[in-house]
């Protein structure tokens, strides 16, 4: 019986060519939108190098301080004193990365400025993210002890700061007119990943701000590394019972908020997150998807149109196969495969044309290092779209197909 | 005739129910597109007010703990000497986050005869800022080494602020008060607009405060007019030489041209993306009514033939298509009309009207230019219809 | 009123050329009421399109009230239709989307009259077929002859001197035929107007002044 369909699919498309090519790009377009802005989102919701542990990881990006009576409040990333002194000392995780938010300073190689964002990092950041080494190894426990000044630098930088040399493990970097001796070069990270990109890694002892200062607020955040996926829940209850018992020690502010999320929630409440402390993951994906509704609508409603059209094109015929037997739902059933083949070829084209798009987008390098890819996640997703536009667009026009009146569908030829 | 075809159209609502919409949802798709270019080319189109070229911005994290307002003062003074002491330095002005084209903001209230105006830019400026910038004076003067502190604290504001506070009347020696109405400045100047959020934006009302000591604190940059003749050995030896002087800081040169250049791109970027997406959309929308309005002629061959047999020529029937897909498009557009024109009514967005309804016109002539050219071919078929042929064929 | 002159009418395919009228003669009479008769195929209604001017013969000559209609333009042709010539056809042909009055006042949309000219005109011609009382339904709302009845409304409000017809009571039962009969006669007695009706029905051909056969596209009788 499909494969009966599926005959008479392509016959029907053949027969009127101009109208399946409006359909044709109306959904291979509109598929091709749909997939290289899912393939972003993948690209930044989904585990990616080196962030690989997303599953079992919780992040600590922010901390909210309000005082309830005059209504301020001060949102900024956590101090050191805060993870250290209380978040270290929770038992759940596994290991606890807790690094600064990047800075920029300037650099001058032959009169050449160079502009390096340096981030300063504890020795379990290096056990939690994946880094690549090119060359190297990450800085250790001792060597941060020490105040050792050794630095690890991205593939950016070393291009950057020592031109084509084969090796730069040992020489010396200066950033902020200090000099700092390199002991690893790893692979690029996307600026996206905000919590951990950086062009040099430094051990936070070496940092010129006085990181021991007592306060909740500074420019670290944390990564909670939890030894099962199974783990995680209870490692985020017991964040929560120490963030309870973290005293506030200001007298400007009377409410304290900081939560360890998992890493779309973490976005979520950065972009949509409200000043009492809730997530904004709902009010994110209403927000997405209505943003997808309203891009959706005007191809729906195209399609929808042609469909009505080839539909009334073909009333005779319908009428026909009603006169000899055939039930208006079987005729529904034979609409929608038809369809939907319809928009899972126009998916193909839209797979190809997306792969130029993605191509192109990555040759335009808008996102430094953000190198957007077509993986099977991607694909999956397209999938579903398919689907979904095929059955969207198709079953309003078999519902009028099905109340055709079988003797008006004869005569209207 | 016209009536005619409006009974006929309005008679065939439902069938063409799906068009109206199509035709409906483009419209407002096409009306958002041109909101946002009619509100940036209307902003680009203004003077930007300011020169940034040759403007430098030195970002440093005062991690010096200085507790006393003297030595906070001194050390500021002491910087503020060592960059003047370069040939090369022309201008220097300390500034708090918020220089022109950075993403940073500050904002606060003020009131005048006890109404309340929110979201005023607030610049903390020193008597170098207006000539580093080389900002106009609209009226009265800039600070000078003589504002001591009277009876009310000087205060300059600018053309945007004065227009919403005092109209087209003069503002200077006007008094103004702080949101609570707890301190009182004294307006002694207005400077023309500075679009300090890149080139299409508005400049939006602000106040240029001269800071005081006590503010010291919050100044982490350092904003210099450097000599054409500064180049980037000269910026390699100011590194230096800061580096130098404040220990113990981590130290950014940027180049207000480079901030410039990524302010306008943040905005530019999206904007090709939305425009390519609504390109996208609008081919689509043609080739789909294109194709409906085709296929509709050859539904109604026997009523072409017909208005041919009783004496309508053909370009008279050629005409009837095209008049009625205009009708349509009116139609589609009054009722899109009433949505958009919400946004002036209600003010939504804070955007001037003219704005929405310049959008609005542009809108309504791309959708008629669109279903005009996409009924011409079908019209043209229509008249080649022949009416014996036509009216035989049931 | 209407003289055909050796009309003749070829339709050419690819492959084949299809002889539908040859050598036809015909002189209408003003006032005259003829029938004509013939199997499928032979040619009526093609002879009866050539003599509305809705198809051009591929020889031989019509002249239409004393004018010779060869060299009319497309613009001209339309407007002498509108004035002369008023139409009926076996399906109707009536605009589904507009009500009985707005169909019936159609000719009269491509001539210069004003809307309520036009109002009167129509129901005026409504009322001589008897459908005063259907102005306002559209024409699904109607049954086979009163169908009918709305086009002669619509064929003779512009008040033409000929009215071609083609089955005009082909569609309908014989109690419904002789009802449309019946107004055609009358037009054709007190209005003097000509009429020219394709029939496959002898009884309806009885009623008229004249009646000619054709048979493979040349006239028999």
């Amino acid at each position: 019986m499909l494969k009966n369909y599926f005959k008479i699919a392509i016959a029907v498309l053949k027969r009127r060519k101009f109208f399946t090519f409006i359909s044709l790009f109306g959904i291979s377009f509109t598929l091709t939108i749909l997939m290289v802005t899912t393939a972003f989102l993948d690209k930044i919701f989904s585990p990616n190098y080196p962030d690989l542990k997303r599953n079992r990881s919780l992040y600590v990006t922010t901390v909210l301080l309000k005082n309830s009576k005059e209504g301020w409040m001060n949102r900024s990333p956590a101090s050191f004193y805060l993870l250290d002194k209380y978040i270290s000392t929770l038992k759940v995780p596994a290991k606890i990365a807790i690094s600064s938010f990047s800075a920029a300073t300037n650099t001058y190689v032959n009169n050449k400025k160079i502009i390096i964002e340096f981030k300063y990092t504890n020795a379990d950041f290096w056990d939690i993210l994946d880094y690549q080494f090119l060359e190297g190894k990450p800085f250790n426990k001792k060597q941060i002890d020490q105040a050792a000044h050794v630095a690890v630098i991205s593939e950016d930088t070393k291009k950057a700061y020592f031109g084509d040399a084969a090796t730069v493990i040992g020489k010396s970097i200066e950033a902020d007119n200090v000099n700092y001796k390199v002991i690893g070069v790893v692979k690029n990270v996307p600026r996206t990943m905000t919590n951990i990109y950086g062009d040099m890694y430094l051990p936070y002892t070496v940092s010129k701000a006085n990181y021991k200062e007592p306060g909740l607020m500074g420019d670290y955040n944390a990564i909670l590394l939890a030894g099962s996926d199974a783990d995680v829940p209870k490692m985020k209850q017991e964040f929560n019972q120490m963030i309870a018992k973290v005293p506030i020690n200001n007298k400007e502010f009377d409410q304290f908020y900081c939560s360890a999320d998992g890493y779309f929630e973490g976005i979520a409440r950065e972009i949509a997150g409200r000043d009492d402390g809730s997530s904004g993951v709902v009010k994110l994906i209403s927000i997405l998807s209505l943003l997808a509704f309203l891009f959706l609508l005007l191809p729906t409603i195209n399609l929808v149109n042609i469909n009505m059209t080839r539909i009334m094109e073909r009333s005779s015929e319908i009428g026909v196969r009603k006169a000899f037997g055939a039930s208006s739902r079987t005729l529904v059933y034979q609409f929608i495969v038809e369809n939907i083949i319809l928009t899972f070829i126009g998916g193909a084209i839209g797979i190809i044309l997306s792969v130029i798009v993605i191509y192109y987008l990555n040759t335009l390098n808008l996102v430094p290092n953000l190198n957007l890819s077509l993986n099977l996640a991607v694909l999956g997703y397209t999938l579903i779209a398919c689907l979904f536009f095929g059955l969207l667009s198709g079953v309003y026009p078999a519902w009028r197909m099905s109340r055709l009146n079988v003797v008006t569908a004869l005569k209207a030829n | 005739m016209l009536k005619h075809l409006f009974i006929l159209i309005w008679n065939k609502r439902k069938q063409n129910f799906l068009f109206l919409s199509e035709l409906l949802v483009s419209f407002l798709v096409i009306f958002a597109v041109f909101s946002f270019l009619v509100y940036y080319f209307q902003n680009y189109k203004k003077p930007l007010g300011f020169e940034y070229e040759k403007v430098w911005s030195i970002h440093f994290t005062n991690s010096v703990k200085i507790k006393n307002m003297d030595s906070l003062s001194m050390y500021y003074d002491n910087l503020r000497k060592t960059l003047k002491s370069l040939p090369q330095i022309e201008k220097v002005s300390f500034s708090g986050a918020n220089i022109p084209y950075s993403n940073n903001n500050s904002t606060t209230g003020l009131t005048n005869n006890g109404k309340k105006y929110n979201r005023i830019n607030n610049y903390r400026v020193e008597n170098e800022y207006k000539d580093l910038w080389k900002m106009k004076l609209v009226e009265g003067r800039w600070y000078n080494e003589q504002d001591i502190t009277s009876t009310y604290i000087p205060m300059v504001i600018n053309e945007s602020l004065k227009e919403e506070m005092f109209g087209k009347g003069p503002a200077t020696g006007k008094l103004i008060g702080s949101l609570e109405d707890k301190i009182k400045w004294k307006v002694i100047g207005v400077t023309a607009d500075m679009k300090a959020n890149g080139d299409f934006y508005p400049a939006g009302p602000a106040i240029y405060a001269k800071v005081d000591t006590s503010a010291y604190r919050w100044m982490r940059n350092a904003l210099i007019k450097v000599s054409p003749g500064a180049d980037a050995a000269f910026e390699s030896r100011l590194y230096k030489l800061l580096s130098g002087t404040l220990k113990n800081s981590n130290i950014e040169i940027t180049h207000l041209t480079d901030m410039r250049k990524s302010k306008n791109e943040a905005t530019i970027i999206p904007m090709i993306i939305f425009m390519i997406i609504a390109g996208f959309l609008m081919i689509n929308v043609a080739l789909g009514l294109f194709g409906v309005l085709w296929y509709n002629i050859n539904k109604r061959r026997s009523e072409i033939g017909l208005r041919r047999a009783i004496g309508a020529g053909g370009k008279s029937v050629s005409y009837q298509l095209v008049y009625e897909s205009l009708i349509l498009a009116t139609m589609s557009l009054t009722a899109g009309c009433f949505f958009a024109i919400q946004f002036p009514l209600l003010n939504v967005f804070d955007i001037p009207a003219s704005v929405y309804l310049t959008a609005i016109l542009l809108a309504m002539i791309f959708i008629y230019m669109l279903v005009f050219l996409c009924s011409l071919y079908p019209g043209k078929q229509a008249a080649a219809i022949h009416p014996a042929i036509a009216l035989h064929e049931e | 009123m209407i003289r055909l002159q050796n009309i003749e009418k070829v339709y050419r395919t690819d492959t084949v050329e299809t002889l539908a009228v040859k050598g036809v003669n015909l002189d209408i009479a003003k006032g005259e009421f003829l029938s004509i008769m013939g199997p499928s195929g032979c040619g009526k209604s093609t002879l009866l399109n050539i003599m509305g001017l809705l198809d051009d013969p591929s020889k031989g000559s019509i002249t239409i009230n004393n004018q010779d209609t060869k060299n009319l333009s497309d613009q001209q042709l339309a407007k002498f239709r509108n004035q002369h010539i008023g139409f009926i056809f076996q399906s109707y042909h009536l605009i589904n989307d507009l009500q009985v009055l707005d169909n019936v006042a159609l000719p009269l949309l491509y001539r210069s009259s004003t809307e309520k000219e036009r109002r009167i005109l129509a129901a005026v011609a409504l009322e001589k077929v008897g459908l005063s009382n259907r102005l306002k339904h559209f024409p699904t709302q109607l049954s086979g002859g009163q169908r009918q009845r709305v086009a002669i409304a619509r064929a003779i409000v512009g008040s033409p001197q000929i009215i071609l017809a083609d089955e005009p009571t082909g569609n309908l039962d014989s109690a419904m035929g002789n009802e449309i009969m019946e107004i055609l006669i009358n037009l054709n007695k007190h209005r003097d107007t000509t009429i020219v009706m394709v029939t496959h029905d002898e009884n309806m051909a009885q009623k008229t002044h004249r009646l000619i056969r054709l048979f493979d596209g040349s006239q028999v009788l």
